[in-house]
């Protein structure tokens, strides 16, 4: 068994870019047939006027068409008539992904510094406040209009990146130099920061004209403007600048990793930090400095998160950050596959909200549905992240550590 | 990969019954076990076995021998069923076989103890003999525990093991959970057992035991096959030689009427110097020195003790001892992957103790690691990432921050070439790489460097004689060229034959600093194992422990 294990465990890491595609293809499908059956046989739970009729039982759901929903839906139906790029699925689909990646790229970084940062909710919590404030303040001295824009959005923007990676910091030193779990600390910082977020608001820059707890808006120059031919101009709140933003980040972030010497030392600290530092590379240094690098783009995505969804911070803070980690999972923490990754949980999330306009499926079977494409997705990537970090330390063991031949040709 | 999960057979137990078999074998002097017939094995870009013919007489120790590479292990992954060979036949007992998978050439009594142990820790030794191949009862509904005690207790008596069934591997020696996997093949009835290089993993008290091991099981008709690149192993241990050079197989001999040289002559097929000739050192500057450096480890106990040591430029000087006696600590502390407790450590004049491990290796300091799995190379990376460690932020393949790609595959491809590292393949991962070509690609690497001290730890380690040679020219090499080395060893031999000067540590603290011409090996093992000097003499008292 145990045998067995392993080697289903090495064919996983030695499986090529190709093969990764291609068993994340075929476990969506997996995930869709399973999920179907699902949703048909709940459906005979259901009541309803009309049904399928089988067998004395009245099925009420059409998976078929829960499906169609789900995946067309969040590209705004294509296939029916009066179809436009710029419709409100996509639109929905896209602002989502242009979130994740952010979020993904965040717990990317630091997984491949062999760091799990739970904690990019709460760098994104922060860094979006520090955003909010940050322009609201200096509107009131920056002229409006264009200036506005090219000034506020990057003030903005850098502010909680700042902030963010200041928060991630935290964690990064709390563990280079007093050992403590950046595990345990990054979700108890979740906390903190919603906590402070909260007092701090209700402290100084709580919207005055409002009872829901959130500052004042920023102007409407300091919200990250549309493209004026192809932009989603029908939608406030998404950007195709910002998704090209999130997409230029996501290729900086992997040119960093192959390109750079930072980049090459953060990866060796990831995968065998007893080599990194005998390559001479200073391990606190690089938790501190991965940590924080993490934690500002966790800040970007939360800075992208008031200057492009709602133009303000609200204390409502979605879990774009706890999404961020299924992401990164999803995509085997390679930046360019966040994207990838990214992009499906855009489609899941807005083809939910059309399931539920569209058929009568009740939102938790919906959330199951999401729940098993991304179970069946992420899993063989999940395996396969297992196996790298348990086969290292099988070939450690002394009977490896021989003149052995067989490797030259085998494996 | 032999288990293939949790199908029982009831009565693949040992197979008694073959003594009959036994008595008479030594008469028939050519009953073939294991007979191997113009066996070709290609893989992409390498021919691994070359119409290869191996026959291995039954009740016989067989040594397969050869270089790293050279496509042993391959032959008799071929044998267990592992591969299926494009050419040739594969004969057991006089009749044909073709094994699909290692359970068909388990059922054909061969049994196969790789380098790897195929155990699982917190098992107990019964456990994991039995796993796989439990004998049940209640028609399949429990294991029978009984009929695995007794039959286990059956095969320790009959091939003189001292195994208990009960302990769990975790808790026992490496030895001993050799002694397991062989008892384990044993159980499921093999008559042929091949071993994959069997004493790498053990200290030279349990290769005695090994041998003792190999004489009595062959004793009982059973016939060994065992993979090895150690001249001395072949020669003491087998009835006969089959040796392997670049995937052909260049002769059987018989051990008693060759020499090693001979020997490894044809293994490396060329002349080879079995013992580098160093010519008297021209010392010149004092380049590292330690002063009463103390390491203390977690528990804060002492494992490095106020040792001193100078080593000067064109010098060796070896360190040798057991291991685990504080060289290891030493040398982290000399390379700066440790803090010393106390004293101080000046190179190059600078007294570098607080000094990072990149400025150490900025300064020319190169050093080949005890680990290479967990130190010398990052495992999952191929090797021209593995190329550029230590060097990431060196001018010389960075600039402003962004690695020279192109620079460190060619610097790489020139180790891979220099070194002959095999497969000659830079992209290939390191993990794929055998134990000592990983060993000659991290020697490669620490060489090019461009080094004015080599702290050196078992550099040789797992290498065969070829490039064991060839490493060992190269360190004689840079110190002919000045450079300043210091070599850690176990090997008697090579810290004998390289060494201008020679430390023995024991127990954290040099108990004597000499010459090799003034030391014999005897003498040597005898400080190795804390005997000091002054005691040498003292009517044969086992003075070493005093502390």
């Amino acid at each position: 068994m145990r045998d067995r294990l392993a080697e289903v465990l090495d064919r996983l890491v030695g499986a090529s870019a190709l093969e990764r595609v291609l068993i994340s293809v075929a476990a969506l499908f997996a995930a869709v047939l399973v999920g179907g059956v699902l949703v048909f046989v709940s459906g005979g739970f259901a009541t309803c006027r009309t049904g399928l009729d089988l067998a004395g039982w009245t099925f009420c759901y059409n998976p078929m068409q829960v499906y169609y929903e789900l995946f067309l839906g969040a590209l705004g139906h294509p296939l029916e008539g009066g179809w436009q790029l710029t419709n409100f699925g996509l639109a929905t689909t896209l602002q989502r992904t242009t979130l994740l990646i952010f979020a993904g790229l965040s717990v990317a970084v630091a997984f491949r510094a062999g760091l799990l940062n739970i904690g990019t909710q709460g760098q994104l919590v922060v860094g979006g406040l520090a955003t909010a404030v940050t322009v609201v303040y200096a509107a009131a001295i920056v002229p409006g209009g264009f200036i506005g824009t090219v000034v506020l959005i990057p003030l903005g923007v850098f502010a909680g990146a700042v902030v963010g990676g200041f928060y991630g910091a935290i964690p990064g030193v709390l563990k280079a130099y007093g050992d403590a779990n950046e595990v345990i600390t990054t979700i108890m910082l979740n906390f903190v920061a919603t906590g402070v977020t909260a007092t701090i608001l209700s402290w100084q820059f709580q919207d005055p004209n409002s009872n829901n707890p959130q500052t004042r808006p920023v102007p409407e120059y300091a919200e990250i403007p549309n493209l004026p031919l192809i932009g989603f101009s029908g939608r406030m709140d998404f950007s195709l600048l910002a998704l090209a933003f999130a997409v230029a980040l996501m290729i900086g972030i992997a040119w960093l990793f192959a390109r750079t010497s930072f980049g090459y030392e953060l990866r060796t600290s990831g995968l065998q930090p007893e080599a990194a530092a005998y390559g001479g590379v200073d391990e606190r240094r690089m938790t501190v400095a991965s940590m924080t690098l993490s934690g500002a783009l966790g800040g970007i995505g939360g800075a992208f998160w008031v200057l492009m969804v709602h133009g303000r911070w609200l204390e409502n803070v979605p879990s774009l950050g706890f999404d961020g980690i299924a992401v990164s999972v999803l995509a085997g923490n390679s930046p360019v596959g966040v994207g990838a990754a990214a992009f499906l949980f855009g489609v899941l999330q807005s083809g939910s909200r059309s399931i539920g306009t569209g058929t009568d499926v009740p939102p938790e079977l919906v959330g199951i549905l999401s729940g098993l494409i991304i179970l069946f997705v992420a899993m063989p990537e999940f395996f396969r992240m297992l196996g790298l970090r348990f086969r290292p330390a099988g070939t450690s063991q002394p009977a490896r550590a021989d003149g052995g031949e067989g490797g030259d040709v085998d494996e | 990969m032999s288990d293939s999960g949790a199908g029982t057979t009831d009565g693949t137990g040992p197979k008694t019954g073959v003594d009959a078999g036994t008595a008479d074998r030594k008469s028939t002097g050519s009953d073939l076990a294991v007979h191997l017939d113009g066996i070709t094995k290609r893989f992409p870009g390498v021919v691994a076995n070359d119409d290869v013919d191996l026959r291995v007489e039954r009740g016989t120790v067989h040594a397969l021998l050869g270089e790293n590479g050279a496509g042993k292990t391959t032959l008799m992954n071929v044998l267990y069923g592992l591969y299926e060979p494009e050419e040739g036949r594969v004969v057991v007992d006089g009749e044909d076989r073709s094994f699909g998978s290692p359970r068909d050439a388990i059922d054909a009594g061969i049994g196969m103890i790789h380098q790897h142990f195929m155990l699982v820790d917190p098992m107990t030794v019964a456990e994991n003999i039995a796993l796989g191949n439990e004998p049940t009862k209640w028609f399949g509904m429990a294991v029978d525990r009984e009929r695995i005690d007794r039959e286990i207790r059956d095969l320790c008596d009959r091939y003189g093991f001292d195994v208990d069934p009960d302990a769990t591997i975790e808790d026992v020696s490496v030895g001993v959970q050799q002694r397991v996997e062989i008892l384990k093949a044993l159980f499921r009835g093999a008559e042929v057992l091949i071993l994959d290089e069997p004493t790498a993993v053990l200290t030279p008290q349990e290769v005695e035991g090994l041998y003792e091991v190999l004489e009595e099981l062959t004793d009982q008709g059973k016939t060994i096959i065992f993979i090895t690149h150690k001249l001395e192993e072949a020669t003491h241990a087998a009835d006969a030689i089959t040796v392997l050079r670049d995937g052909k197989s260049v002769g059987t001999v018989d051990p008693g009427g060759t020499s090693r040289k001979e020997l490894a002559e044809r293994m490396v097929g060329r002349e080879v110097l079995l013992e580098a000739e160093s010519e008297p050192a021209e010392a010149g500057d004092v380049v590292l020195s330690a002063d009463d450096v103390t390491v203390r480890d977690a528990r804060d106990i002492e494992v490095v003790s106020e040792i001193d040591l100078d080593v000067r430029a064109g010098e060796i000087l070896g360190i040798a001892g057991v291991d685990g006696n504080g060289q290891a600590e030493l040398v982290e502390a000399i390379t700066g992957l440790e803090t010393p407790d106390e004293g101080t450590i000046t190179y190059d004049g600078t007294d570098i103790t607080e000094w990072s491990r990149r400025q150490r290796i900025e300064q020319g300091m190169a050093y080949i690691p005890e680990d290479r799995h967990e130190r010398g190379l990052v495992m999952p990376f191929d090797l021209v990432e593995n190329g550029v460690l230590g060097s990431q932020r060196s001018p010389r393949f960075a600039t402003s921050g962004r690695i020279d790609w192109p620079g460190v595959r060619d610097h790489t491809e020139e180790i891979i070439e220099t070194y002959d590292v095999r497969p000659p393949d830079a992209d290939a991962d390191a993990q794929s790489l055998s134990g000592g070509n990983q060993q000659k690609f991290i020697v490669g690497r620490e060489f090019e460097r461009d080094p004015s001290l080599v702290v050196a730890t078992h550099p040789t380690r797992g290498v065969d004689i070829g490039s064991t040679e060839f490493i060992h020219e190269r360190l004689l090499d840079l110190r002919r060229e000045g450079v300043a080395i210091l070599l850690v060893s176990s090997n008697l031999e090579e810290v004998q034959a390289l060494s201008d000067r020679l430390a023995v540590i024991y127990e954290g603290e040099f108990i004597d600093v000499t010459t090799p011409e003034d030391v014999t090996e005897e003498e040597l093992g005898l400080l190795m194992a804390g005997q000091r000097p002054d005691q040498r003499d003292a009517a044969g008292s086992v003075g070493g422990d005093d502390r």
